[in-house]
Protein backbone atom coordinates (compact mmCIF):
# COMPACT_ATOMS: atom_id res chain seq x y z
CA UNK A 1 0.00 0.00 0.00
CA UNK A 2 1.87 3.40 -1.05
CA UNK A 3 1.45 6.72 1.00
CA UNK A 4 -1.89 8.05 -0.96
CA UNK A 5 -3.87 5.13 0.41
CA UNK A 6 -2.85 5.30 4.30
CA UNK A 7 -4.05 8.53 3.80
CA UNK A 8 -7.10 7.26 2.21
CA UNK A 9 -7.54 4.93 4.82
CA UNK A 10 -7.70 7.63 7.65
CA UNK A 11 -9.10 10.52 5.33
CA UNK A 12 -12.75 9.19 6.15
CA UNK A 13 -11.94 9.40 10.03
CA UNK A 14 -10.81 12.58 9.92
CA UNK A 15 -11.80 14.73 13.08
CA UNK A 16 -14.13 17.37 11.45
CA UNK A 17 -12.59 20.72 13.25
CA UNK A 18 -14.41 22.78 10.68
CA UNK A 19 -16.97 25.43 12.16
CA UNK A 20 -20.11 24.11 11.30
CA UNK A 21 -22.43 26.65 9.90
CA UNK A 22 -26.14 26.69 10.83
CA UNK A 23 -29.06 26.31 8.98
CA UNK A 24 -29.87 29.83 9.31
CA UNK A 25 -26.19 31.10 8.77
CA UNK A 26 -26.59 28.78 5.24
CA UNK A 27 -29.79 30.64 4.34
CA UNK A 28 -27.86 33.87 4.81
CA UNK A 29 -25.00 33.24 2.32
CA UNK A 30 -27.62 32.14 -0.25
CA UNK A 31 -28.42 36.11 -0.22
CA UNK A 32 -24.30 37.02 -0.80
CA UNK A 33 -23.70 38.22 -3.93
CA UNK A 34 -21.19 36.13 -5.94
CA UNK A 35 -17.53 37.02 -7.54
CA UNK A 36 -16.97 34.31 -9.79
CA UNK A 37 -15.83 34.84 -12.97
CA UNK A 38 -18.72 33.97 -14.83
CA UNK A 39 -20.57 37.01 -13.30
CA UNK A 40 -17.49 39.07 -14.06
CA UNK A 41 -17.47 38.11 -17.90
CA UNK A 42 -21.09 38.06 -17.84
CA UNK A 43 -20.81 42.67 -16.71
CA UNK A 44 -17.69 43.25 -19.05
CA UNK A 45 -19.84 41.60 -22.03
CA UNK A 46 -22.65 44.08 -21.46
CA UNK A 47 -19.90 46.95 -20.75
CA UNK A 48 -18.76 45.80 -24.33
CA UNK A 49 -21.81 46.06 -26.07
CA UNK A 50 -23.05 49.20 -24.36
CA UNK A 51 -19.63 51.56 -24.93
CA UNK A 52 -19.30 49.66 -28.80
CA UNK A 53 -23.07 49.99 -29.15
CA UNK A 54 -22.49 53.84 -28.14
CA UNK A 55 -19.62 54.55 -30.07
CA UNK A 56 -21.22 52.91 -33.15
CA UNK A 57 -24.21 55.13 -32.51
CA UNK A 58 -22.19 58.59 -32.10
CA UNK A 59 -20.39 57.53 -35.21
CA UNK A 60 -23.49 57.13 -37.29
CA UNK A 61 -26.01 59.10 -35.99
CA UNK A 62 -24.61 61.89 -34.28
CA UNK A 63 -24.59 65.77 -35.18
CA UNK A 64 -21.93 65.41 -37.83
CA UNK A 65 -23.51 63.10 -39.80
CA UNK A 66 -24.60 64.87 -42.46
CA UNK A 67 -21.12 65.90 -44.03
CA UNK A 68 -20.69 61.94 -43.80
CA UNK A 69 -23.50 60.88 -45.82
CA UNK A 70 -22.41 63.07 -48.18
CA UNK A 71 -19.07 61.73 -48.34
CA UNK A 72 -19.50 58.64 -48.67
CA UNK A 73 -23.19 58.39 -49.96
CA UNK A 74 -26.90 57.08 -48.70
CA UNK A 75 -26.40 53.64 -50.56
CA UNK A 76 -22.84 53.21 -48.39
CA UNK A 77 -24.01 54.83 -45.43
CA UNK A 78 -27.66 53.10 -44.67
CA UNK A 79 -26.03 49.90 -45.58
CA UNK A 80 -23.29 50.23 -43.30
CA UNK A 81 -26.07 50.82 -40.77
CA UNK A 82 -28.45 48.50 -40.78
CA UNK A 83 -25.28 45.65 -41.40
CA UNK A 84 -23.55 46.83 -38.18
CA UNK A 85 -27.07 46.71 -36.02
CA UNK A 86 -27.64 43.23 -37.52
CA UNK A 87 -23.95 42.32 -36.08
CA UNK A 88 -24.64 43.22 -33.06
CA UNK A 89 -27.60 41.50 -32.73
CA UNK A 90 -26.26 38.78 -33.66
CA UNK A 91 -23.12 38.58 -31.25
CA UNK A 92 -26.00 39.65 -28.67
CA UNK A 93 -27.40 36.36 -29.49
CA UNK A 94 -24.52 34.27 -29.73
CA UNK A 95 -22.74 36.21 -26.22
CA UNK A 96 -26.29 35.09 -24.68
CA UNK A 97 -26.79 31.54 -25.94
CA UNK A 98 -23.10 30.95 -24.78
CA UNK A 99 -23.65 32.24 -21.43
CA UNK A 100 -27.00 29.91 -21.04
CA UNK A 101 -25.07 27.24 -21.37
CA UNK A 102 -22.24 28.09 -18.63
CA UNK A 103 -23.42 25.95 -15.61
CA UNK A 104 -21.60 25.04 -12.55
CA UNK A 105 -23.01 21.14 -12.89
CA UNK A 106 -21.02 20.68 -15.77
CA UNK A 107 -17.84 18.06 -16.11
CA UNK A 108 -15.01 20.80 -15.06
CA UNK A 109 -13.37 20.32 -18.68
CA UNK A 110 -16.95 21.10 -20.53
CA UNK A 111 -17.22 24.21 -17.85
CA UNK A 112 -14.11 25.96 -19.01
CA UNK A 113 -14.75 25.08 -22.45
CA UNK A 114 -18.01 26.84 -22.15
CA UNK A 115 -16.51 30.18 -20.53
CA UNK A 116 -13.70 30.34 -23.26
CA UNK A 117 -16.40 29.88 -25.72
CA UNK A 118 -18.11 32.93 -24.38
CA UNK A 119 -14.56 35.04 -24.10
CA UNK A 120 -13.78 34.11 -27.50
CA UNK A 121 -17.51 35.42 -28.61
CA UNK A 122 -16.61 38.72 -27.40
CA UNK A 123 -13.37 38.18 -28.65
CA UNK A 124 -14.70 37.75 -32.39
CA UNK A 125 -16.68 41.46 -31.51
CA UNK A 126 -14.12 43.20 -30.44
CA UNK A 127 -12.19 42.32 -33.77
CA UNK A 128 -15.03 42.78 -35.72
CA UNK A 129 -15.25 46.44 -33.99
CA UNK A 130 -11.58 47.14 -35.10
CA UNK A 131 -12.18 45.92 -38.64
CA UNK A 132 -15.22 47.59 -39.09
CA UNK A 133 -13.02 50.92 -37.61
CA UNK A 134 -10.62 50.51 -39.56
CA UNK A 135 -12.57 49.33 -42.68
CA UNK A 136 -14.87 52.61 -42.59
CA UNK A 137 -12.12 54.98 -41.58
CA UNK A 138 -9.99 54.40 -44.51
CA UNK A 139 -13.51 54.40 -46.97
CA UNK A 140 -14.44 57.61 -45.22
CA UNK A 141 -10.75 59.04 -45.37
CA UNK A 142 -10.46 58.50 -48.76
CA UNK A 143 -14.09 59.80 -49.63
CA UNK A 144 -13.59 62.21 -47.66
CA UNK A 145 -10.62 63.71 -49.19
CA UNK A 146 -12.35 64.33 -52.25
CA UNK A 147 -16.10 64.75 -51.08
CA UNK A 148 -15.65 66.93 -47.81
CA UNK A 149 -15.10 70.80 -48.47
CA UNK A 150 -12.55 70.73 -45.56
CA UNK A 151 -10.00 69.07 -47.87
CA UNK A 152 -10.82 71.13 -51.57
CA UNK A 153 -7.60 73.71 -50.44
CA UNK A 154 -5.14 70.31 -50.37
CA UNK A 155 -6.82 68.85 -52.92
CA UNK A 156 -6.41 71.85 -55.25
CA UNK A 157 -2.96 72.67 -54.37
CA UNK A 158 -0.16 72.42 -56.76
CA UNK A 159 1.60 69.93 -55.22
CA UNK A 160 -1.17 67.66 -54.64
CA UNK A 161 -2.29 68.00 -58.65
CA UNK A 162 1.50 67.01 -59.12
CA UNK A 163 1.89 64.12 -57.12
CA UNK A 164 -1.92 63.08 -56.90
CA UNK A 165 -1.19 59.43 -56.44
CA UNK A 166 1.79 60.08 -54.18
CA UNK A 167 -0.07 62.35 -51.74
CA UNK A 168 -3.27 60.33 -51.72
CA UNK A 169 -1.08 57.40 -50.36
CA UNK A 170 0.78 59.23 -48.19
CA UNK A 171 -2.27 60.63 -46.69
CA UNK A 172 -4.24 56.84 -46.69
CA UNK A 173 -0.65 55.49 -44.64
CA UNK A 174 -1.11 57.87 -42.37
CA UNK A 175 -5.30 57.48 -41.41
CA UNK A 176 -4.30 53.76 -41.57
CA UNK A 177 -1.75 54.14 -38.82
CA UNK A 178 -3.95 56.24 -36.67
CA UNK A 179 -6.52 53.40 -37.13
CA UNK A 180 -4.23 51.43 -35.76
CA UNK A 181 -3.01 52.77 -32.98
CA UNK A 182 -6.01 53.30 -31.62
CA UNK A 183 -7.21 49.95 -32.56
CA UNK A 184 -4.04 48.57 -30.53
CA UNK A 185 -4.69 50.33 -27.83
CA UNK A 186 -8.49 48.92 -27.61
CA UNK A 187 -7.22 45.70 -28.08
CA UNK A 188 -4.63 45.63 -25.67
CA UNK A 189 -6.99 46.77 -22.80
CA UNK A 190 -9.06 44.21 -23.77
CA UNK A 191 -6.86 41.69 -23.80
CA UNK A 192 -5.40 42.88 -20.34
CA UNK A 193 -8.86 42.61 -18.90
CA UNK A 194 -9.19 38.90 -19.85
CA UNK A 195 -6.18 38.16 -19.29
CA UNK A 196 -5.92 38.95 -15.40
CA UNK A 197 -9.25 37.17 -15.60
CA UNK A 198 -8.98 33.99 -17.12
CA UNK A 199 -5.12 33.03 -16.19
CA UNK A 200 -5.89 30.48 -14.19
CA UNK A 201 -8.91 29.01 -15.88
CA UNK A 202 -6.39 29.00 -18.97
CA UNK A 203 -3.88 26.90 -16.88
CA UNK A 204 -6.72 24.17 -15.37
CA UNK A 205 -7.63 24.32 -18.93
CA UNK A 206 -4.57 23.64 -20.44
CA UNK A 207 -3.79 20.90 -18.10
CA UNK A 208 -6.75 19.00 -18.50
CA UNK A 209 -6.60 19.04 -22.25
CA UNK A 210 -2.48 17.81 -22.14
CA UNK A 211 -4.16 15.00 -19.73
CA UNK A 212 -6.02 13.86 -23.07
CA UNK A 213 -3.44 13.98 -25.30
CA UNK B 1 -37.72 30.69 -5.67
CA UNK B 2 -40.12 28.90 -3.24
CA UNK B 3 -38.97 28.87 0.55
CA UNK B 4 -39.84 25.47 0.64
CA UNK B 5 -36.86 24.51 -1.78
CA UNK B 6 -34.87 26.91 -0.26
CA UNK B 7 -35.42 24.54 3.01
CA UNK B 8 -35.28 21.59 1.07
CA UNK B 9 -31.49 22.94 0.14
CA UNK B 10 -30.16 24.43 3.22
CA UNK B 11 -31.06 21.18 4.94
CA UNK B 12 -28.96 19.11 2.32
CA UNK B 13 -26.03 20.97 2.35
CA UNK B 14 -25.77 21.79 6.30
CA UNK B 15 -25.81 17.96 6.30
CA UNK B 16 -22.84 17.61 3.84
CA UNK B 17 -21.24 20.75 4.65
CA UNK B 18 -17.65 18.68 5.71
CA UNK B 19 -17.33 17.73 1.65
CA UNK B 20 -17.31 21.60 1.23
CA UNK B 21 -15.14 22.06 4.09
CA UNK B 22 -12.25 19.81 2.70
CA UNK B 23 -12.63 22.02 -1.00
CA UNK B 24 -12.01 24.72 0.85
CA UNK B 25 -9.19 23.49 2.92
CA UNK B 26 -7.51 21.81 0.31
CA UNK B 27 -7.44 25.15 -1.66
CA UNK B 28 -6.90 27.76 0.42
CA UNK B 29 -4.42 28.79 3.30
CA UNK B 30 -6.05 29.93 5.46
CA UNK B 31 -9.71 31.17 7.50
CA UNK B 32 -10.84 34.19 5.82
CA UNK B 33 -9.79 32.94 2.24
CA UNK B 34 -11.47 29.34 3.46
CA UNK B 35 -14.86 31.26 4.34
CA UNK B 36 -14.57 33.51 1.18
CA UNK B 37 -14.87 30.33 -0.69
CA UNK B 38 -17.41 28.44 1.32
CA UNK B 39 -19.73 31.20 0.53
CA UNK B 40 -18.77 31.22 -3.31
CA UNK B 41 -19.55 27.06 -3.35
CA UNK B 42 -22.55 28.12 -1.63
CA UNK B 43 -23.77 30.05 -3.58
CA UNK B 44 -22.76 28.15 -7.03
CA UNK B 45 -24.68 25.27 -5.45
CA UNK B 46 -27.82 26.97 -4.81
CA UNK B 47 -27.64 28.58 -8.60
CA UNK B 48 -27.61 25.10 -9.72
CA UNK B 49 -30.09 23.33 -6.90
CA UNK B 50 -32.86 24.35 -9.09
CA UNK B 51 -31.39 21.97 -11.86
CA UNK B 52 -30.51 19.13 -10.11
CA UNK B 53 -32.63 16.38 -10.96
CA UNK B 54 -31.96 14.05 -8.14
CA UNK B 55 -30.99 11.58 -11.00
CA UNK B 56 -27.47 11.72 -9.06
CA UNK B 57 -26.77 11.75 -5.12
CA UNK B 58 -27.04 15.15 -3.33
CA UNK B 59 -23.47 14.74 -2.53
CA UNK B 60 -22.26 13.65 -5.64
CA UNK B 61 -23.84 16.42 -7.24
CA UNK B 62 -22.21 18.77 -4.65
CA UNK B 63 -18.46 17.22 -5.43
CA UNK B 64 -19.32 18.49 -9.13
CA UNK B 65 -20.41 22.47 -8.22
CA UNK B 66 -18.18 22.83 -5.53
CA UNK B 67 -14.46 21.32 -7.33
CA UNK B 68 -15.89 23.58 -10.46
CA UNK B 69 -16.18 26.65 -8.45
CA UNK B 70 -12.90 26.19 -6.36
CA UNK B 71 -11.06 25.13 -9.84
CA UNK B 72 -12.39 27.43 -12.38
CA UNK B 73 -15.22 30.34 -11.15
CA UNK B 74 -13.98 31.21 -7.80
CA UNK B 75 -11.85 34.51 -7.80
CA UNK B 76 -9.59 35.03 -4.94
CA UNK B 77 -10.40 38.75 -3.33
CA UNK B 78 -7.59 41.11 -3.37
CA UNK B 79 -9.41 42.92 -0.42
CA UNK B 80 -8.79 39.84 1.78
CA UNK B 81 -6.44 41.01 4.97
CA UNK B 82 -3.88 37.84 5.46
CA UNK B 83 -5.16 36.69 8.60
CA UNK B 84 -3.35 33.69 10.02
CA UNK B 85 -2.55 31.11 8.70
CA UNK B 86 -4.38 27.21 9.39
CA UNK B 87 -1.94 25.76 11.79
CA UNK B 88 0.66 23.72 10.67
CA UNK B 89 -1.16 20.29 11.59
CA UNK B 90 -3.76 20.53 8.76
CA UNK B 91 -4.46 17.43 9.23
CA UNK B 92 -6.21 15.50 11.89
CA UNK B 93 -7.74 12.15 12.68
CA UNK B 94 -10.41 11.21 15.79
CA UNK B 95 -8.30 8.15 15.91
CA UNK B 96 -5.90 8.99 18.32
CA UNK B 97 -3.76 5.69 19.14
CA UNK B 98 -2.22 6.30 15.92
CA UNK B 99 1.51 6.17 16.54
CA UNK B 100 3.48 9.91 16.01
CA UNK B 101 5.40 8.70 13.46
CA UNK B 102 2.50 7.40 11.23
CA UNK B 103 0.98 11.23 11.92
CA UNK B 104 4.29 12.87 11.49
CA UNK B 105 4.11 11.30 7.93
CA UNK B 106 0.41 12.05 7.00
CA UNK B 107 0.97 15.33 8.04
CA UNK B 108 4.01 15.44 5.53
CA UNK B 109 1.81 14.13 2.58
CA UNK B 110 -1.28 16.23 3.21
CA UNK B 111 1.07 19.27 2.73
CA UNK B 112 2.71 17.98 -0.36
CA UNK B 113 -1.07 17.28 -1.46
CA UNK B 114 -1.76 20.77 -0.76
CA UNK B 115 1.42 21.92 -3.18
CA UNK B 116 0.33 19.92 -6.28
CA UNK B 117 -1.84 22.28 -8.83
CA UNK B 118 -5.88 23.00 -8.86
CA UNK B 119 -6.77 19.99 -11.38
CA UNK B 120 -4.14 17.23 -9.57
CA UNK B 121 -5.19 18.62 -6.16
CA UNK B 122 -9.26 17.40 -7.51
CA UNK B 123 -8.37 14.24 -8.49
CA UNK B 124 -6.61 13.77 -5.30
CA UNK B 125 -9.32 14.85 -3.41
CA UNK B 126 -11.69 12.80 -5.29
CA UNK B 127 -9.49 9.93 -4.30
CA UNK B 128 -9.06 10.36 -1.35
CA UNK B 129 -13.15 10.66 -1.07
CA UNK B 130 -13.38 7.07 -2.69
CA UNK B 131 -14.71 7.80 -5.54
CA UNK B 132 -14.09 5.38 -8.53
CA UNK B 133 -12.19 6.16 -11.71
CA UNK B 134 -15.21 6.43 -14.01
CA UNK B 135 -16.83 9.44 -11.12
CA UNK B 136 -13.51 11.54 -11.04
CA UNK B 137 -13.09 11.39 -14.63
CA UNK B 138 -16.92 12.21 -15.05
CA UNK B 139 -16.21 14.98 -12.57
CA UNK B 140 -13.25 16.92 -14.38
CA UNK B 141 -14.27 15.57 -17.88
CA UNK B 142 -11.39 13.22 -18.76
CA UNK B 143 -11.65 10.06 -19.53
CA UNK B 144 -11.60 7.19 -17.64
CA UNK B 145 -8.29 5.63 -18.79
CA UNK B 146 -6.36 9.28 -18.71
CA UNK B 147 -7.68 10.01 -14.78
CA UNK B 148 -6.06 6.13 -13.77
CA UNK B 149 -2.96 7.25 -15.55
CA UNK B 150 -2.50 10.97 -14.10
CA UNK B 151 -3.38 9.13 -10.59
CA UNK B 152 -0.58 6.79 -11.06
CA UNK B 153 2.13 10.18 -11.65
CA UNK B 154 0.47 11.96 -8.98
CA UNK B 155 1.28 9.30 -6.54
CA UNK B 156 4.81 9.43 -7.92
CA UNK B 157 4.81 13.29 -7.65
CA UNK B 158 3.77 13.09 -4.31
CA UNK B 159 6.16 10.34 -3.52
CA UNK B 160 9.17 12.57 -5.01
CA UNK B 161 8.50 15.67 -2.76
CA UNK B 162 7.94 13.66 0.46
CA UNK B 163 11.14 11.93 0.25
CA UNK B 164 13.68 14.67 -1.99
Amino acid sequence: MDQLDILKSKWQSQKSDFPQYSKVQLTALLAKNSSSIVKWIFYIGIAEFVLLTLINIFYMDGENVQPFITAIGEPLYYGSYVFSYAVVLFFIYRFWSNYKNISAAQPARQLMKNILKTRRTMKWYIWYNIVFVMLFGLIYSYMALFNAPEFSKIIESAEFQQHTFKSVAIFMAFMALAFAVFCGFLYGVYSLIYGILLRRLKRNYEELRRMEV
Amino acid sequence: MSSDLEQEFVEQLEANQNIVHKICRLYTDNQDAHNDLFQEVTIQLWKAYPKFRGDSKFSTWMYRVALNTAITLYRKSKRRVQTQRYETVEFKIEDTTEDDETMEQLTLLYGAVKQLNDIEKALVFLYLEDKNYREIAETLGISEVNARVKMNRIKTKLTNIINP
